[in-house]
């Protein structure tokens, strides 16, 4: 059975450039030179078919712009296709960004029902879930106080809580994951595991790769608004993942000016024991090891690792250009380490990059672009975007006496 | 709850939708209509909401619904009966001024929200799907809401002044109701076009300043010159208005001709501006 289907959909926009002679102050000079100009098209999603099952759990991956987000409007109905058909069997929901449609002069009670009603519940279902959306947002002792009055923590609890209680027969989720703190993102995946085992129809558009391979069994990748890769979610994701994530260009702008006095053969992650890819955890030691060969000796060497996320943002680097140290390399073959005691990456995957340049050179020695991912596995709770490493100690005053404590937060 | 979920899963009727590129017909139109009739919870919880908002914070609260036609009267009544004295024909004239003033407050206060109620909300209409008529319809609904409170004050002047209601005042119904449909038609078409040309927020003030002074509101229609009244009664609000101003303090039956030009534009207006309407809906979230 069928749940959902594309049929050769398209979705194009319109893009009006302006030139800059022809950019003035003035918006009806802007107006009448617009009506001279010839808008481009732009495909965000061009000829995409495909189909869901019921009970099937879908995922869509792509870097930005791929047209993931064309995809979820068009499921949505929030803007209609271009060309194609889209054909949807059964009650569609989106689990939106939460708490977007609520009235903060309102009561939380009175949200609810706003909210339920633009999510597209009756009165009559939100009457008889109101009592479990109060219990589950633990909300109780402020439902009839206006929501403006609510803690940001209270405000995201209520508006999921909502969200998480209508039982659609096709739930789209977003990047709805990535709010809300870490024992939120469990609250909010185990109930999404619970519409699933339930039969429920699950489209799920991320850039989460780890929780899109969780949650699917099947994944569609997208560029550039078509589908080149249509499969199980593991093979989906690694071809993704081996897929060039930051643009050719910059890796050859970097390839042609190397001179290879010195080449990096591997870039390896190491956990304490020395031991080869183990299993890296937020808030561990991790060790990376860079083995090279040097064919011709360089003064004042510079060494970096730079890591990247799955969107080919760089997200951190590794170097040793700000130690004062000069690195003079001879002839043979070396390695070189980086250390940390506790790793302040959060769980994901991260793309990485090496060279190894001259200091001060314009151009690079050897450049190595994805030779390695470093995959950090979900251990502890981290809230926030990063670890950051800590101590802590207390004082208290105890009627006359001053107690010290001094704990080591390992 | 699984348990309960799996069986509805199984019995429950499922709808079937088909999105395609957006085209007009007769069929999708009725569609169109149908699929709002399943959002009527939307709209009932939409627009109690926008009433109790309105008045949330604001000592006077309701109060405001006939404050506002009321201290109108009192201004008009000033000018026109004080200063000007204008011949109202043996009506009073603060009572002629409020039959006026409660009608076209219900169509400007609906206008002029509903005109900025997609735009407004925007954040909800790049999010997730409604039939967006709704967004406008609820501040027509609010202001019917607000039409019906002060229209309780009408009836106190009515005693006031000693005018006898007569089994006439029932084409009451029938006028307020050609008024919604066409304050209705207006909301929709205006709302619709602030989305492409924010001039039209802008120019509201302005046009319903006009439009007031086009229509017989603060002076009566036996005011306007003979030669101009042809051209004058083409305006919708000009029958409705007289007409409910007959019913209500003559006790007569209404000019039917006048009333006639106003139901006919407006129930043609009505499915136009809903077509236009729903035809800007298709890109809205691309514009917006």
């Amino acid at each position: 059975m069928i749940d959902l289907s594309f049929n050769r959909v398209s979705k194009r926009y319109r893009i009006r450039h302006e030139s800059e002679e022809t950019a003035s102050r003035h918006p009806l000079i802007r107006k009448w030179n617009a009506l001279w100009t010839h808008p481009e098209d732009f495909w965000a999603v061009r000829d995409v078919s495909f189909d869901v099952e019921r009970g099937e759990a879908l995922g869509i991956i792509g870097h930005n712009g791929a047209g993931k987000s064309t995809i979820l409007k068009l499921l949505s109905n929030i803007t209609t296709p271009t060309a194609g058909e889209i054909r949807i069997n059964g009650r569609l929901a989106a689990l939106i960004e939460v708490g977007s449609g609520f009235h903060p002069e309102l009561t939380g009670r009175e949200n609810i029902y706003l909210n339920g009603a633009i999510l597209g519940m009756a009165r009559s279902e939100i009457t008889k879930k109101l009592e479990s959306i109060i219990e589950f947002a633990g909300v109780r002792q402020f439902i009839d106080t206006p929501v403006k009055r609510f803690s940001s923590g209270m405000y995201v609890r209520l508006g999921f809580s909502i969200a998480a209680h209508l039982e659609p027969d096709i739930l789209l989720l977003d990047e709805v994951l990535a709010v809300g703190d870490a024992s939120f993102q469990k609250k909010c995946l185990d109930r999404i595991s619970e519409l699933k085992e339930a039969g429920t129809t699950i489209v799920f558009i991320s850039h989460d790769l780890r929780a899109v391979e969780r949650l699917c069994q099947r994944v569609l990748l997208l560029k550039r608004g078509q589908i080149v890769m249509n499969g199980p979610a593991k093979e989906v994701i690694a071809a993704y993942q081996n897929d060039a994530t930051l643009s050719s260009e910059s890796v050859e702008v970097h390839k042609r000016g190397e001179t290879k006095e010195v080449e990096i053969r591997t870039l390896s992650f190491l956990n304490d024991n020395g031991q080869m890819n183990p299993v890296f955890k937020t808030g561990k030691p991790l060790i990376a090891r860079i083995d090279f060969d040097v064919h011709e000796a360089v003064n004042d060497a510079v060494f970096s690792v730079l890591l990247f996320t799955s969107d080919g943002e760089s997200h951190c680097e590794l170097t040793t250009e700000f130690s004062r140290d000069s690195l003079s390399l001879q002839r043979g073959k070396g390695s070189i380490e980086f250390r940390t005691d506790e790793l302040g990456l959060l769980p994901g995957v991260y793309f990485t990059s090496v060279h190894v340049q001259q200091r001060g050179a314009q151009d690079v020695i050897h450049y190595q672009y994805k030779s390695t991912t470093l995959r950090v596995d979900f251990d502890r709770v981290v809230r926030g975007n990063f670890f950051l490493p800590h101590d802590w100690q207390v004082s208290q005053v105890e009627s006359d006496e001053v107690v010290e404590l001094e704990v080591q937060n390992k | 709850m699984a348990a309960a979920q799996d069986s509805s899963i199984m019995t429950k009727r499922r709808p079937v939708k088909i999105i395609r590129p957006p085209s007009f017909s007769i069929a999708g139109f009725l569609r169109d209509f149908k699929g709002l009739w399943l959002y009527k919870d939307l709209l009932y919880t939409l627009s109690a909401h926008r009433v109790k908002v309105r008045y949330k914070q604001s000592v006077l609260g309701i109060a405001w619904a006939v404050l506002q036609p009321l201290s109108l009267m009192l201004i008009y009544t000033l000018v026109f009966a004080v200063f000007a004295r204008i011949p109202t024909g043996g009506t009073p004239y603060p009572v002629m001024a409020f039959t006026g003033l409660l009608l076209w407050t219900l169509f400007s206060t609906a206008l002029t929200s509903s005109t900025n109620g997609l735009v407004s909300h925007a954040h909800l209409v790049t999010k997730v799907y409604f039939p967006r008529e709704i967004l406008p319809l609820t501040y027509v609904v609010a202001a019917l809401f607000d039409f019906a409170i002060a229209a309780l004050l009408l009836a106190a002047l009515m005693v006031y002044y000693h005018v006898a209601p007569t089994i006439n005042l029932l084409y009451a119904i029938p006028i307020v109701l050609i008024l919604t449909c066409f304050v209705t038609a207006m909301s929709l078409a205006f709302s619709a076009l602030q989305v492409r040309f924010r001039d039209v927020g802008v120019a509201m003030p302005l046009l319903l300043q006009l439009w007031m002074f086009a229509t017989p509101v603060v002076y009566p229609l036996s005011a306007v010159p003979q030669r101009f009244q042809s051209l004058y009664s083409l305006n919708p609000m000009v029958g409705v208005v007289d007409s409910f101003r007959t019913v209500v303090l003559n006790g007569t039956a209404p000019d039917l001709h006048g009333l006639g030009i106003s139901a006919i534009l407006s129930i043609v207006l009505l499915p136009a501006c809903y077509i236009y309407f729903k035809h800007v809906e298709a890109t809205l979230a691309d514009v917006i």
